[in-house]
């Protein structure tokens, strides 16, 4: 038996959606891997575009932009522990997409059919999460340390400047009204550069609490109907290199070092941790 | 040298090859000579480019600060609590709103905690000036501009054992409110404090510190009430919070006991003119958005305000036609009325 299941993966630029699907679709075609849902087959689709995600991921390089305009579609055949097929499709929608609509207000027609699918994937930076800080803040300070407050440009408002918890929250709010709202939906919250923020010792759901403790509120107090979980994912495993900048690292040295390709990748739920990328999917679609 | 290549205007003429002219001129005295015949003009071709039109797209929310129209809609989802913010300009009522929601950017608020909210944009922008983005020197918050309709920021939160709550907090220029004050009839455009479950009256602390002005806001900070309250704008049993802002300007200053004691007498004598008529008055102090947090946590006091804000609740009023208005839902009450334009 087999059915199809639709998920979208949501998040702002550079929140690692496509680095998601480029290590996604190679681990479940890694020879070996034992993972939640495995490769079931191919379909008739073209995997041109998948497969040069994974062969750019395997070398080390760091993904390119996706197209800023129109989504990618993605289509993965998989099977669960017991058999069980799934279809799983996923456009491949750049982030620039989703941060129009909370800085324009708006949202393309084509992607209304994309962003009401029953299961989302969200891809938070753990890296780049821009807190909200205050003025009186920076003055209080500056006195402690003994230093002048800055004098600076005052910049005028404009919507790129808000906290990232506030444009997840409006993106999620935004996804329960209008035109978008079907009711109840599972969100799979995965904090994208988990290498990065492991240092401070703390679970993704205390990351969530302390780094995003408006989106936190706003999740756990239920408002609207989200089934949510969250995981911390570190898809690359450490830094790669851009080859139009002529980067080498030896950290990405090192990735490349390790036996499988999949070793880098690391799946944090709570205090457990494996390089299972299927987990949050098989969460989504159970 | 290059020799320039002869052309003639006349298409029978063989001028370019032969260098003769077709009609016997002389090469410098004929009048076709040189010029470009129209079948040299080549053809303009069709441009490579398709111009691409633009995906159509949906419009989403604003996330502006609501009108009154839209707060009503949204009214209906889940209980509410709707707030008037009223007092003189410069109060505060913009920081105060501010300082609400930069609370709850930080976690739950006296155990109310955030839940949602259909004016995020709004709030970003009433923050600004006090976030460390907007590089200024001072934290400020933009003065509301006199004339406009009020509107409402909207905030859902949840408290433990009382579940979801809707808050709206109305917001108009205190020049307008002070306008009532002169007359009367100002006050029946404030349809925000008709509908308003708390009124919340706002005494500026930093003035009251302020030799020059503290009789002023002793004087005119009462008469807003007592114009609202005679004009009807306000409920009968409405509750009150009087609520002293800028803390950190009172404290920092060498008048923090003459500010309290006047403050202290601002409510006795609210309560005794209106006590009566109103529910329960309660004062508050806080420092929703100072400029220096040296003496004064940013957002002290802005708490216990948000629960009595929460907690507020208006019996039922007998109007005067007596008919029993008991049964008569909060909605009913904010979107009536051919007076509310």
């Amino acid at each position: 038996m087999s059915s199809e299941i639709h998920l979208s993966i949501v998040g702002l630029p550079s929140s690692g959606k496509t680095t998601l699907l480029a290590a996604l679709w190679h681990m479940v075609r890694e020879p070996g891997s034992i993972t939640a849902l495995s490769f079931d087959g191919l379909s008739h689709g073209n995997y041109e575009h998948l497969n040069a995600l994974a062969k750019r991921w395997r070398s080390g390089n760091i993904q390119q932009r996706t197209q800023v305009s129109g989504a990618r579609d993605v289509t993965m055949r998989l099977k669960d522990a017991v058999g069980q097929k799934v279809q799983v499709s996923f456009p491949d929608l750049p982030g620039e997409d989703f941060a129009r609509m909370w800085e324009r207000r708006e949202l393309d027609k084509g992607m209304l059919e994309t962003l009401k699918a029953p299961a989302l994937v969200l891809l938070v930076n753990g890296d780049t999460i821009k807190m909200p800080a205050w003025v009186v803040d920076r003055i209080a300070m500056s006195k402690r340390l003994g230093i002048g407050v800055p004098e600076m440009e005052p910049t005028e408002w404009s919507a790129d400047l808000a906290p990232t918890q506030v444009k997840i929250v409006d993106l999620l709010q935004m996804l329960m009204s209008g035109d978008l709202d079907i009711g109840g939906r599972r969100l799979a919250l995965l904090i994208s550069a988990w290498d990065k923020v492991e240092g401070d010792g703390l679970t993704p759901a205390e990351i969530l609490e302390s780094k995003l403790p408006l989106l936190h509120q706003y999740l756990r107090y239920g408002r609207d109907p989200w089934t949510w979980h969250v995981w911390g994912l570190s898809a690359q495993g450490g830094v790669y290199e851009d080859p139009e900048k002529n980067e080498s690292f030896p950290e990405t040295d090192k990735l490349r070092d390790l036996e499988r390709p999949s070793d880098r990748i690391k799946v944090v739920d709570g205090l457990a941790v494996s390089s299972d990328i299927t987990k949050p999917l098989q969460w989504l679609i159970s | 040298m290059a020799t320039k290549a002869l052309t003639c205007g006349n298409a029978d003429c063989n001028l370019a090859s032969d260098r003769k002219c077709v009609e016997g001129y002389e090469i410098d005295e004929c009048p076709h000579a040189g010029r470009i015949s129209i079948d040299d003009i080549p053809e303009a071709e069709e441009p490579d480019t398709v111009v691409t039109q633009p995906e159509p797209t949906i419009a989403l929310a604003s996330g502006e600060a609501l009108d009154r129209y839209t707060a009503s809609i949204l009214q209906r989802r889940l209980v509410s609590r709707s707030i008037g913010l009223i007092g003189p300009n410069d109060s505060g009522k913009t920081s105060l709103i501010a300082g609400v929601y930069d609370l709850l950017q930080e976690g739950a608020v006296s155990g109310a905690a955030f839940a949602g909210s259909s004016t995020l944009i709004g709030f970003e922008k009433v923050c600004h000036l006090a976030r460390a983005a907007s590089r200024s020197a001072v934290p400020h918050t933009e003065r509301t501009s006199r004339g406009s309709d009020a509107t409402f920021f909207h905030l859902d939160l949840y408290q433990e054992g009382l579940g979801l709550t809707s808050l709206f907090i109305g917001d108009r220029s205190g020049e307008d409110y002070l306008a009532a004050t002169d007359q009367i009839s100002q006050a029946d455009q404030f349809f925000e404090i008709r509908r308003a479950d708390c009124i919340t009256l706002l005494v500026n602390g930093a003035q009251l510190a302020d030799s020059g002005l503290r009789h002023e806001v002793k004087a005119a900070t009462p008469q807003i009430v007592d114009a609202l309250v005679e004009a009807r704008s306000i409920r009968e049993g409405c509750r009150l919070a009087i609520v002293l802002t800028k803390k950190d300007s009172v404290v920092a200053s060498r008048y923090a006991d003459r500010v309290q004691k006047d403050f202290d007498g601002l409510v006795k004598s609210i309560s005794e003119s209106h006590g009566a008529y109103l529910g329960e008055v309660k004062p508050f102090v806080v420092a929703a958005s100072p400029k220096d947090c040296e003496n004064v946590a940013r957002g002290e006091g802005v708490g216990d305000l948000l629960l009595f804000w929460l907690h507020a609740s208006l019996p039922p009023v007998a109007l005067g036609d007596g008919a029993d208005r008991g049964f008569e839902r909060m909605i009913d009450i904010l979107i009536e009325k051919g007076t509310e334009n």
